[in-house]
């Protein structure tokens, strides 16, 4: 698909949409500023010098969402029928999430405006915390949906981080489904996922000729060859989450993880 | 057991576990942290970032068991300890360890033992991204050596 905003030379050229529908648009987009955990407590509780930091990071959002046009260089003035920008305070991952809405009837659309407008708001949430913490990071500022137009709607795709390889939390075991018959679920993490390709399996206990991690190894190698590096090169493996060895042995619906020798601190 | 694990992706704090771990205590006397850092050359010279991938559920359970068994072999007032995972760039704090206890021998010795343990026994891995592409850590001899010197139970 071409550049619209290129003309037939490769020049910068606004796009004529005075031939183009008035429709109904509307985009969100959303981003996040993270900061020390300290930083995010004084501003949950009003405690940094610039006052309300929430309330004026707000206006300085939609303020910015109707100037887009000063700001882009080919973007059309837009008479927005609203905006709004939405913050929420995520102690866990120690930062604000920005999730700006634009909509108006129009012949354009106003994902520029929904950015631009998460954008400045994150500005301004760092303009009114700096005093305090300067290593904050603003990041993730991305385009979350559009409908309306000529290319259609678009809904991004929620991608997982890939730090998660199962949703347990201290001393639990994550179910997931669960076997038809009696059988182990086994988990793929980290280097060994990658060189496999493979995330998780379901080996029947009915394959095993023995009910052992040996002999779990022997009928995934059996299954598909790739399996066979869970032999060829050093493999830890643990079942439900605890440390284990080929004699180990396995009952239905254990979960069974192998992966490489670990590398953290 | 006054022993605290906590896994993370965002940043901690360099104050983190200090004050809750002495609140209204008077009977420790010393306390002992480590902090990792991600540093700009490692397997490769140049080490733009890495991502830390975990084992949620096993991680939190071997760091609570390291904390136990040095909770056991020596005599401690207050174990801590955060990791974080996801992305990190050169620079960041990986992990940090606080121990205390009434004397210093006992929480330096015990500050050393939870790291070497969770060098080779906490279920996470390393990926670094450097100019030259990205690659998963090897594991380095010179940490089971050095997990060994305590002796195993």
């Amino acid at each position: 698909m071409p550049l619209t905003h290129l003309n037939m030379r490769g020049e910068a050229n606004m796009v004529d949409v005075g031939d183009k529908q008035e429709t109904r648009r509307e985009a969100i987009a959303s981003g996040r500023i993270v900061m020390q955990p300290e930083t995010l407590k004084l501003l949950s509780d009003g405690g940094l010098p610039k006052g309300d930091v929430l309330a004026t990071a707000r206006i300085a959002g939609i303020q910015a969402a109707k100037r887009t046009h000063e700001l882009i260089p080919l973007c059309h003035s837009l008479a927005l029928s609203k905006v709004s920008v939405e913050f929420e305070i995520d102690l866990a991952e120690s930062c604000v999430n920005v999730v700006a809405l634009c909509r108006l009837n129009g012949r354009t659309g106003v994902e520029m405006e929904a950015l631009t407008a998460v954008s400045v708001a994150c500005l301004t949430l760092y303009d009114m915390c700096k005093a305090v913490d300067k290593s904050m990071c603003i990041e993730a500022i991305q385009l979350d949906s559009k409908e309306g137009g000529q290319r259609g709607d678009y809904q991004r795709m929620s991608v997982q981080a890939p730090i998660v390889t199962g949703d347990g939390m201290a001393g639990e075991v994550s179910l997931g489904e669960r076997c038809p018959s009696p059988c182990v679920r086994i988990k793929f993490l980290a280097e060994l996922r990658e060189r496999l390709g493979e995330s998780e399996a379901l080996v029947s206990l009915d394959e095993l000729a023995s009910r052992d991690i040996g002999g779990l190894k022997t009928a995934l190698a059996q299954r598909d060859s790739r399996f066979k590096l869970l032999t060829e090169q050093r493999t830890l493996c643990a079942i439900n989450q605890v440390m284990a060895n080929d004699d180990a042995l396995v009952t239905d619906d254990d979960e069974v993880a192998f992966f490489p020798p670990v590398t953290g601190g | 057991m006054d022993i605290n694990v906590a896994i993370q992706a965002a940043p901690f704090s360099m104050a983190y576990g200090y004050e809750d771990a002495l609140a209204g205590r008077s009977d420790i006397g010393a306390v002992v942290t480590f902090t990792g850092l991600v540093r700009d050359f490692n397997e490769t010279p140049d080490v733009t970032g890495l991502t830390l991938e975990h084992y949620p559920g096993m991680t939190e359970a071997t760091l609570t068991d390291i904390g136990e068994q040095a909770w056991q072999r020596w005599s401690l007032q207050a174990v801590r300890i955060i990791h974080r995972v996801g992305y990190l760039i050169p620079g960041d704090p990986i992990v940090r360890v606080l121990v205390a206890s009434a004397h210093r021998r006992e929480a330096f010795e015990a500050c050393d033992f939870i790291m070497d343990f969770l060098k080779t026994q906490a279920p996470f891995w390393k990926k670094e991204h450097s100019t030259q592409g990205e690659y998963w850590v090897k594991e380095r001899h010179s940490d089971q050596q050095d997990a060994a010197r305590w002796g195993r139970d």
